[in-house]
């Protein structure tokens, strides 16, 4: 499988990753698609996104909101896709429409077909298990505007993602605790740092943390 | 407590907001054309609550200044209250020797301007006009003189009911609803809501200053352009062959135009070519109006009498405006003695109004007045004709996506392809479903079938990721509407052929502009999927979301103050922003408002194919 786990930030401090992501997809002349977390606005998300990869010799985008109805030669070019790109936003709301769309175990095959699956923020808490980060810790919380339930996501890793940490006491108080009580380890990523995944194999770029078993550590 | 200004110079220095002053009832029409306006003493009414201020409107009015934060304060309401609260003493008031406070009486009077209405029994406009509207005044600010009146202030003898029962109205009488002098909350929330969104995509538009809430959902709903003199304002005088009145209006919008820089030419060697000078700026105004009304969708109720519109082409009384989601070109609006126009009917009015300022030229400048016929093939009738169509070839090729260097470019060098482009997009636009006419709720349609913004959005990235065009039965899947049937989607032999010439002639602008710009296809297919998708944006406003939205907030109203109302209709407006050199930033919104925004989108979502 094929991930990029993207925490935020600008263009300059995604430079490592943006790489990374480009290497992932070793293909001239690629199709990116870019899914907003909300068709609101996202139009203007989508020429930000374009006007970035462009610098990448990418030159073939397909913007694909998914709260709005769409047809299915749209969706199967989607399919046929390098690379889908899932942005940031809140969290709850994406997986809501995600789910309405029956989209989740499409993109999920998507991936383990070897497709790139690339994420932003929430688009990056949207690969793991469940989407439980983005309602954690509650200083720095998404809220539950649709009043969603059953949190499960696409489930591709075995990790638990934190995106825009800040390295501060009041973050590794509570992701100590919550991590005393979780199998899982958790990686909280800084704007400008993330995770790559190649083949299964975990890559972390910039500054990352892990929290496991009550415990904080460095990473790179 | 005395409520009224006495002047707006009485408390310079002590006033916080200056400008305000001039809205006190003075206007130049008022002095320049005696014979088309009716005047009235009004006094202050109380009770009122400002329900919505224009912030951004107010700073490029010079009422506020430039940094004024987006919030009323205590001096503010006051201002607005004292400038707008009011009601006329009108002829009832005046038979019945009813008596009102001393102080509450404003020094100044109010006009209401006279203009043919085509309900009026009267056919010639003596007896009609302003029914519910006063003029405030007028303020100058960077250049720019604006208008301002006030709907709801108080029934005048100018209102169809006045004159259809021939007796006087007191002011708010339950008996008679339109002619009773009031308007409501809704009819100021909707013109609010709508000529926002309009005024954003480049609409010239009439637009709320303020909204003044009273009990029982009344209110007065204050509009601002910088001209708000209409067709009518001319066509009533123009009946009635009173050559004084008609020369008086038109010197008196001649000179505002110049002194709002307006047009392009300000000076003129003679009355004549100053005469055909505006019937020639009206011909081309009318003809981009009715193009882009037809292009976009708006449904605006054009008639002979001139009265739904500006001079320049601008909206004005959104009480019959509508935008549909697809072309439903043979909705007729009921208004139980007839049917108005079609969206399709909107030109040929348009067109006759043009013939009635040749007319008018030609009027004040021979003195003698001619039958309208007789200027039925003068050469502004083919400015007309001529602007219409490069105006549509225009908005099309906007449609698609391309930038203004290249649409120039492909009218200027490949118009016969966009020609055949405009005629293949028609066919698909026009296409209406087996089902026939039926009726809704406020009339007849028969609907379009076909969803021309889903395909123009949808093409440019499938060409980009595919590389190759559509096979007929993709085309159709991606083009059709919810109110497409099986037997609507056949693909007929001439369908076929059209579908094909549609993507042919799509790809023949790319090819030309390759060849032409040294922009590749790719290039170009990008650029076109970025612009399309902000203006081929799959949710765009239609009239029954209006509707629906202005419900909706009613709904909040209790709860939500002038200033959030201000950021509501604000953040809205931003969102149906289609135009892709504009770059649009949301604002933040407390979270009690993320739910009446995501209200709102469901709305707009859901009519977005109706009418």
């Amino acid at each position: 499988m094929n991930l990029v786990f993207y925490s935020g930030g600008n263009d300059k401090e995604n430079q490592s990753l943006d790489r990374s992501f480009v290497e992932l997809l070793g293909k001239k002349n690629p199709v990116v698609t870019f899914i907003p977390s909300s068709s609101y606005l996202s139009e203007q998300e989508f020429k930000s996104f374009v006007r970035h990869y462009s610098k990448f010799k990418i030159h073939r985008f397909i913007h694909f909101p998914v709260d709005v109805p769409f047809d299915n030669i749209l969706f199967q070019e989607v399919m046929r896709s390098d690379a889908i790109h899932m942005a940031g936003g809140n969290t709850f709301y994406f997986l809501h429409c995600l789910r309405k769309a029956k989209l989740l175990p499409q993109l999920k095959t998507f991936a383990q077909k070897g497709g790139l699956l690339t994420g932003l923020s929430a688009g990056a808490i949207m690969m793991t298990e469940d989407i439980e980060m983005a309602a954690y810790p509650e200083f720095d919380r998404d809220e539950n505007t649709v009043n969603i339930k059953n949190l499960s996501a696409l489930n591709l890793v075995d990790f638990l993602f934190f995106p825009h940490f800040r390295n501060s006491s009041r973050y590794d108080t509570v992701f100590k605790k919550y991590t005393k009580e979780s199998e899982k380890i958790l990686y909280a990523c800084p704007d400008g740092a993330g995770i790559v995944i190649r083949n299964d194999e975990i890559r972390f770029i910039g500054k990352c943390y892990a929290f496991s078993k009550g415990h904080k550590f460095n990473i790179n | 407590m005395n409520h009224v200004k006495k002047s707006h110079t009485d408390e310079v220095g002590k006033r916080s907001y200056v400008n305000f002053g001039h809205l006190n009832g003075e206007h130049p029409f008022k002095e320049k054309v005696p014979g088309g306006r009716v005047e009235y003493k009004a006094r202050y009414r109380k009770g009122g609550k400002v329900a919505y201020f224009n912030f951004d409107l107010a700073k490029d009015m010079g009422l506020i200044a430039k940094t004024h934060a987006h919030q009323l304060n205590p001096d503010l309401e006051k201002e607005i209250l004292e400038t707008f609260s009011l009601t006329i003493i009108n002829e009832y008031d005046v038979i019945n020797n009813i008596k009102f406070p001393e102080e509450d009486i404003y020094p100044n009077t109010f006009m209401a301007t006279r203009y043919l209405q085509l309900q009026h029994p009267d056919k010639a406009g003596r007896t009609s006009g302003d029914g519910r509207t006063i003029w405030n005044g007028y303020v100058r600010h960077n250049g720019t003189t604006w208008d301002v009146s006030s709907c709801g202030t108080g029934g005048t003898k100018l209102s169809p009911a006045c004159n259809i029962n021939k007796k006087f109205y007191q002011t708010g009488d339950p008996s008679i609803s339109y002619g009773c002098g009031l308007s409501e909350m809704g009819e100021g929330l909707e013109t609010l809501f709508f000529s926002e969104v309009l005024s954003k995509n480049n609409f010239k538009t009439e637009r709320i200053l303020a909204i003044i809430e009273f009990e029982k959902g009344i209110s007065i709903n204050v509009r601002a352009n910088p001209n708000l003199i209409r067709p009518s304002h001319f066509f009533g005088h123009l009946k009635q062959g009173n050559f004084e009145t008609l020369k008086q209006v038109t010197d008196y919008y001649i000179s505002r135009q110049i002194e709002n820089k307006s047009w392009e030419q300000l000076t003129f060697k003679s009355d004549k070519e100053k005469y055909f000078y505006l019937a020639q700026q009206t011909a081309k105004s009318f003809a981009e109006m009715s193009a882009k009304f037809e292009d976009e969708y708006i449904f605006c109720w054009l008639d002979w009498d001139g009265d739904n519109i500006l001079m320049d082409g601008g909206i004005i009384d959104y009480g019959s405006i509508r935008q549909f989601g697809l072309f439903h070109a043979e909705y007729r609006y009921d208004d139980v003695q007839r049917f108005s126009t079609t969206i399709l009917e909107q030109k040929q009015k348009a067109r006759y109004m043009v013939q009635c300022f040749i007319q008018i030229a030609d009027f004040l400048t021979t003195k003698k007045k001619k039958s309208l016929s007789h200027f039925k093939k003068h050469p502004i009738m083919l400015t007309f004709d001529k602007h219409f169509i490069e105006s549509k070839n225009r908005n099309l090729l906007n449609k698609i996506g391309f930038k203004k260097n290249h649409v120039d470019h492909l009218l200027k060098y490949h118009l016969p392809k966009v020609t055949k482009f405009r005629r293949v997009f028609s066919y698909f636009e026009r296409s209406k479903s087996k089902r026939g006419m039926y009726k809704v709720p406020d009339g007849i349609t028969r609907d379009a079938i076909f969803c021309m913004r889903d395909i123009m959005r949808e093409l440019p990235q499938l060409y980009l990721a595919k590389g190759t065009i559509l096979s007929h039965s993709d085309f159709i899947e991606i083009i059709k509407s919810s109110y497409a049937k099986k037997s609507d989607l056949k693909l007929t032999e001439i369908r076929k052929k059209q579908i094909h010439r549609f993507q042919s002639t799509y790809m023949s602008f790319l090819n030309a502009i390759e060849k032409d710009h040294h922009s590749s296809r790719a290039q170009q297919l990008l650029e076109l999927t970025m612009r399309s998708s902000i203006i081929n944006k799959y949710d765009r406003v239609t009239g029954d979301s209006i509707t629906f939205i202005v419900e909706k907030v009613m709904k909040h109203r209790p709860k939500l103050n002038s200033d959030e109302l201000y950021d509501l209709a604000t953040q809205f407006a931003n969102y149906q922003n289609l135009n892709p050199d504009q770059k649009t930033g949301s604002t933040k919104l407390p979270e009690r408002h993320k739910n009446i925004m995501q209200n709102f989108y469901s709305i707009v979502r859901e009519c977005r194919e109706g009418i």
